[in-house]
Formats: structure tokens, C-alpha cells, sequence
């Protein structure tokens, strides 16, 4: 796999879009590329970010967060 | 996150107030459903602070991180459900009479609503519908490929080249906004 075709299979990667097939050879080019790998997948992930960042964010109920304190207070009590 | 790292309480809580509305609102595109979005926004933020270790700068910022982790916790709850048949049901329908539903959602009052999102919405709607309906199905919906074929009545390789081309522009457009967000 040429690294042109590593970068596209990269962003079908960070959306969860490669097929069993393709996620196989797209590890065994990671390894192959090592870090320029890493830091391609990295900057890839620019886009589940902005597919989030597109949407008009959402209220959260008052309780989840008084909740989530909550259960991380007692863990750490323990 | 290099508070919560540290186990500070306090880092989580600001990590919350800053973040939450957009891990919601990307649980609620898919489940559909404000109840269970709610607790799978404490689940994924308890996970958070489980998980912090396991975060590395070198690869990538926090927020991909945290958006990685809900969608993946999300499309899980929306496969474990019981209904998520008749979910792909409605979905179909939904694809049916409006196949383009990441453009339609904008409203005006969502332009209005902070310059950030509408410059990576611009970015989205750039794309020709087709593209953008993939690459929803894709993310929101944790479809495979083969699943947006069917679903879409599209042959697999004509899904392939549409994420492909879709996912190259909306990286491309990002990469040029990237000063201005």
C-alpha cells in the first residue's frame, strides 16, 4: 500500500468506515509506516471532531452531572 | 485531561461543562432518544475519567478522543437495543423521503448559532449529497459499507469512492479552515 492509499484508508479509518478486509491491511501499513503513520491517523481525527463540532450541541439533565460527581467522589472515598 | 489524569475531580467537572452539549448531541444523532442519551453521557464520561491513562497528546486532541469514545459507545447501545431492526426500519424510511438528511437539518437558527459550526458545516455541505448521506450513515450510524449499500440501494464500490472522495474534501476543507476555527 502506497502512503497516498494509507491516508485514504486513514480517514475511512477515524469514521469507522473500513470493512474487516481493508482494517487488516490498514494495520499492516501502520505498522510498515510507523510514526508518519501515527501522525497522519492523529491529524485524522480532525474530522470525527468536526462531524461532532457540526452538530448544534445538546442540554444535558442537571442530574447527569450531579450524578457523575457523585459515583467519581465515592471511587475515590474508596 | 491533564487534571483528570491527575484524578482531580474539579478537571472533570470543567471537562463536562465544556464539552457535554457536543458529546450529547452527537449520542442523540444516534440513539434518538433524550433518556437514554442522558445516561449514556454519564456512562462515556465515567469512562473518561477511567480511561484518562490511556490518553496520549502525541495522538491527537482530547476532543477526538472523547468523540472516538462516545460514538463507539454509542452505535454499541444502538445495536444492543432490541429495536434496533425497527430503528434501521425507520431509517430506511427516513432515507427514503429525505436523502439528505445531514443537509436539511440545518435551520436558519442553527446558522446563527456559532461561527464554528457553521464553517465546518459549510465545509459538509460543500459535498454533493450522495457523499454527505455516506458519510452519515458511516458515523452516525455505524453502518459498514456494505450496510450503506444496501440501505441505499448502491453498489459497494460506488459507497467506497463516495467516503473516499467525501472524507478527502471535508479533510482538505479543514486543513484550510484550520486558522479560523
Amino acid at each position: 500500500m502506497s502512503f497516498e492509499e494509507f491516508q485514504n484508508c486513514a480517514r475511512m479509518f477515524v469514521v469507522g468506515a473500513l470493512e474487516p478486509d481493508e482494517a487488516a491491511e490498514f494495520e499492516a501499513a501502520r505498522r510498515e509506516f510507523g510514526e508518519k503513520a501515527e501522525a497522519y491517523i492523529a491529524e485524522c481525527y480532525s474530522l470525527s471532531e468536526a462531524f461532532a463540532l457540526s452538530l448544534k450541541p445538546a442540554k444535558a439533565s442537571d442530574q447527569v452531572k450531579t450524578r457523575l460527581m457523585e459515583m467519581v467522589r465515592k471511587r475515590q472515598a474508596h | 485531561m491533564q487534571g483528570i489524569q491527575w484524578e482531580d475531580p474539579e478537571a472533570l467537572s470543567q471537562l463536562y461543562d465544556r464539552y457535554s452539549g457536543i458529546i450529547k448531541a452527537l449520542i442523540l444523532r444516534v440513539v434518538h432518544n433524550e433518556a437514554e442519551a442522558d445516561d449514556l453521557l454519564q456512562e462515556i464520561f465515567m469512562e473518561i475519567w477511567n480511561q484518562a491513562k490511556n490518553f496520549s497528546a502525541q495522538k491527537g486532541k482530547p476532543l477526538g478522543w472523547m468523540v472516538t469514545l462516545a460514538r463507539r459507545r454509542a452505535i454499541d447501545k444502538l445495536r444492543k437495543k432490541q429495536a434496533y431492526t425497527r430503528a434501521e426500519e425507520r431509517l430506511q424510511r427516513e432515507i427514503e423521503q429525505q436523502p439528505e438528511a445531514w443537509v436539511h437539518n440545518s435551520t436558519e437558527e442553527e446558522i446563527l448559532d456559532g461561527d464554528r459550526r457553521i464553517l465546518i458545516r459549510r465545509v459538509i455541505e460543500m459535498l454533493p449529497p450522495p457523499q454527505q448521506q455516506a458519510i452519515e450513515l458511516a458515523f452516525f450510524r455505524g453502518m459498514s459499507q456494505r450496510e450503506i449499500a444496501a440501505n441505499t440501494n448502491t453498489p459497494l464500490g460506488t459507497v467506497k469512492t463516495r467516503l473516499e472522495l467525501g472524507l478527502k474534501k471535508i479533510y482538505d476543507g479543514l486543513k484550510e479552515l484550520r486558522d479560523e476555527l
